[in-house]
C-alpha cells in the first residue's frame, strides 16, 4: 500500500511537468506583468523538482515511518523497520538519490560553465573594447548591431559601433536602460535554474518551454523596467524602434550566427506599441498567492505527519 | 598606478603595434611614462600568456608577441556574442537577436502601422 502523501506528492510533480508549464507557457496574462509570471515560473519550477523527489522519497522511507521526519528520526535512531524493506522502496530511495544528484549536480555544473565562459569573454572584452558613448557602456568595434551585457561581480555592458551608428541617441539610451535592467535585476539567476532543469530533463517538454517562456519574460519585464527610466515624449516608440532596427540590422553578422525566432520579437514590439492594460491588482494577488501555495503545497506533505 | 587590467590593453597594444617580437625591456621602456618596473611588466605579460592572449619564442631574452590580432579577437568575441547556444542567454544579455530577412519586413511594418503611443 503507498503512502497517500507519496501518491499525492506524485500527481503534483505529474501536474507541474506537463499540464502547469503548458498552460502557463500559452496563457496570455503574462506579458501584462513578466515579473508576476516570473515568480510564477520559479515556483513552478522548484515545486516541480521537490514534489518529483519527495514522492519519491516518501514512498522509499515508509517502511521507517509514515512521514519523512518521523522516518528520518527513525534511521537515525536505528529503530528496526515496521514494515518489510521491498525492493520497491529501493528502488524509490535510488530513483530519489540520482535525481536529487543530478538535479543539483547540473544545476551546480551549469553555474561554473557559464561562470567560465563569462571571465572568457570579459578576459577578450577588456582587450577589445574602448570607452562608449555612455559611462557605464563600452564601444566594441564591429559593423553588426549588436549591444549586450556580462553579469556578474563586475558587469559590463557593451555596445557594438554598429550599432551606435544604426540608432538615434534616444534609442541608444533606450537600449543601455534595457540593458541596465538585466544587470539591476539579476535576471541571469532567474535564468540559470531554468538552463539547468533543461540541461538535467531532456526529454521532459516542459523543461524546453519553461526556458523559453522565461526568456521572454524576462526580456519583457527588462523593456518595462527601461520606459520607466527613459525621457522623451514617446519612450515606448523609441524603444520599438531600437528593437526593430537591432534585430533586422544584420549588417555584417558572421556566419554561424543562427537566427532567432520572430515571434518572441514580435510579441516585445507589439505590446510597446499596443499595451494592454496592466493586471488588476486582484489577479496579481490571486498569481502570487498560487506562486506561494505552489510551494507550500509540497513543502507540507513532506514535513506534515502522514495522511493515512 | 594603473590597474593590471589597464596595464594588460597597454602591453596588447604595444605587441600589437609592433612589427616582430619583443623584448620585456623594450615594453618597460615604452612604458616608462607609467612608471611601470619591469617585474610588474613581466607578471602582465605572465596573466596574458595563461589568458592565451600572448606567447613567448626561446630567445634569451626571451621575447613576447601577440597571439591574434585585435580584430580575431574582436570577432571570436562577436562569434560567441551572436551565436546561440542553449545557456548564450544566461551568460550574456543580449537586447535582441538577430532575425531572418521575412521576419525583419514583419516587424518595420508593424512599426509603421503602430500607433505613437
Amino acid at each position: 500500500m503507498l503512502p497517500v502523501t507519496a501518491v499525492a506528492l506524485a500527481v503534483l510533480a505529474a501536474l507541474l511537468a506537463w499540464p502547469v508549464p503548458a498552460l502557463l507557457a500559452r496563457a496570455q496574462w503574462p506579458g501584462r506583468d513578466p515579473l508576476v509570471a516570473l515568480v510564477c515560473w520559479q515556483a513552478v519550477g522548484l515545486a516541480g523538482g521537490l514534489s518529483m523527489i519527495g514522492a519519491l522519497l516518501v514512498h522509499g522511507l515508509a517502511p521507517w515511518g509514515h512521514s519523512l521526519p518521523e522516518a528520518a528520526w527513525a534511521v537515525v535512531r536505528g529503530h528496526v523497520v515496521t514494515e518489510p524493506v521491498r525492493g520497491d522502496h529501493w528502488v524509490a530511495l535510488t530513483l530519489a538519490g540520482v535525481l536529487a544528484f543530478e538535479l543539483v549536480g547540473v544545476l551546480l555544473l551549469s553555474w561554473a560553465r557559464i561562470v567560465r565562459t563569462r571571465r572568457r569573454h570579459r578576459e577578450l572584452l577588456e582587450l577589445v573594447v574602448q570607452p562608449g558613448p555612455q559611462p557605464d557602456a563600452r564601444l566594441l568595434d564591429h559593423p553588426a548591431p549588436v549591444a549586450f551585457c556580462i553579469p556578474g561581480a563586475r558587469p559590463l555592458l557593451v555596445l557594438s559601433s554598429g550599432m551606435v551608428a544604426e540608432l538615434d541617441d534616444g534609442q541608444l539610451a533606450a537600449v543601455v536602460a534595457h540593458e541596465r535592467a538585466h544587470l539591476a535585476e539579476h535576471h541571469h539567476l532567474l535564468l540559470l535554474p531554468f538552463v539547468a532543469w533543461k540541461a538535467a530533463l531532456p526529454v521532459l517538454p516542459a523543461a524546453e518551454r519553461a526556458h523559453g517562456a522565461v526568456r521572454e519574460l524576462v526580456e519583457m519585464r527588462a523593456d518595462d523596467v527601461a520606459l520607466g527610466s527613459l525621457s522623451g515624449t514617446s519612450p515606448r516608440r523609441t524603444l520599438a524602434e531600437a528593437i526593430v532596427a537591432a534585430a533586422g540590422g544584420a549588417g555584417g553578422v558572421p556566419t554561424g550566427a543562427l537566427a532567432v525566432s520572430g515571434a518572441g520579437v514580435r510579441a516585445r514590439v507589439v505590446r510597446l506599441l499596443e499595451p494592454a492594460h496592466p493586471l488588476p491588482a486582484a489577479a496579481r494577488w490571486t498569481a502570487l498567492s498560487g506562486a506561494v501555495l505552489l510551494l507550500l503545497l509540497p513543502t507540507a506533505l513532506l514535513l506534515l505527519p502522514a495522511l493515512g | 598606478m594603473a590597474s593590471l587590467g589597464e596595464l594588460e590593453r597597454a602591453v596588447m597594444d604595444r605587441l600589437w603595434a609592433a612589427d616582430g617580437p619583443v623584448a620585456a625591456t623594450r615594453l618597460r621602456n615604452e612604458l616608462a611614462d607609467r612608471g611601470v618596473a619591469l617585474t610588474t611588466v613581466h607578471t602582465v605579460l605572465t596573466r596574458l600568456e595563461q589568458k592565451g592572449f600572448v606567447r613567448h619564442d626561446d630567445a634569451r631574452p626571451r621575447r613576447f608577441s601577440a597571439r591574434a590580432s585585435r580584430e580575431d579577437h574582436a570577432a571570436e568575441l562577436m562569434h560567441e556574442v551572436l551565436g546561440q547556444a542553449a545557456d548564450r542567454q544566461a551568460v550574456l544579455a543580449r537586447f535582441v537577436g538577430s532575425v531572418n530577412d521575412e521576419e525583419a519586413r514583419l516587424l518595420r511594418e508593424l512599426l509603421a502601422g503602430g500607433s505613437t503611443g
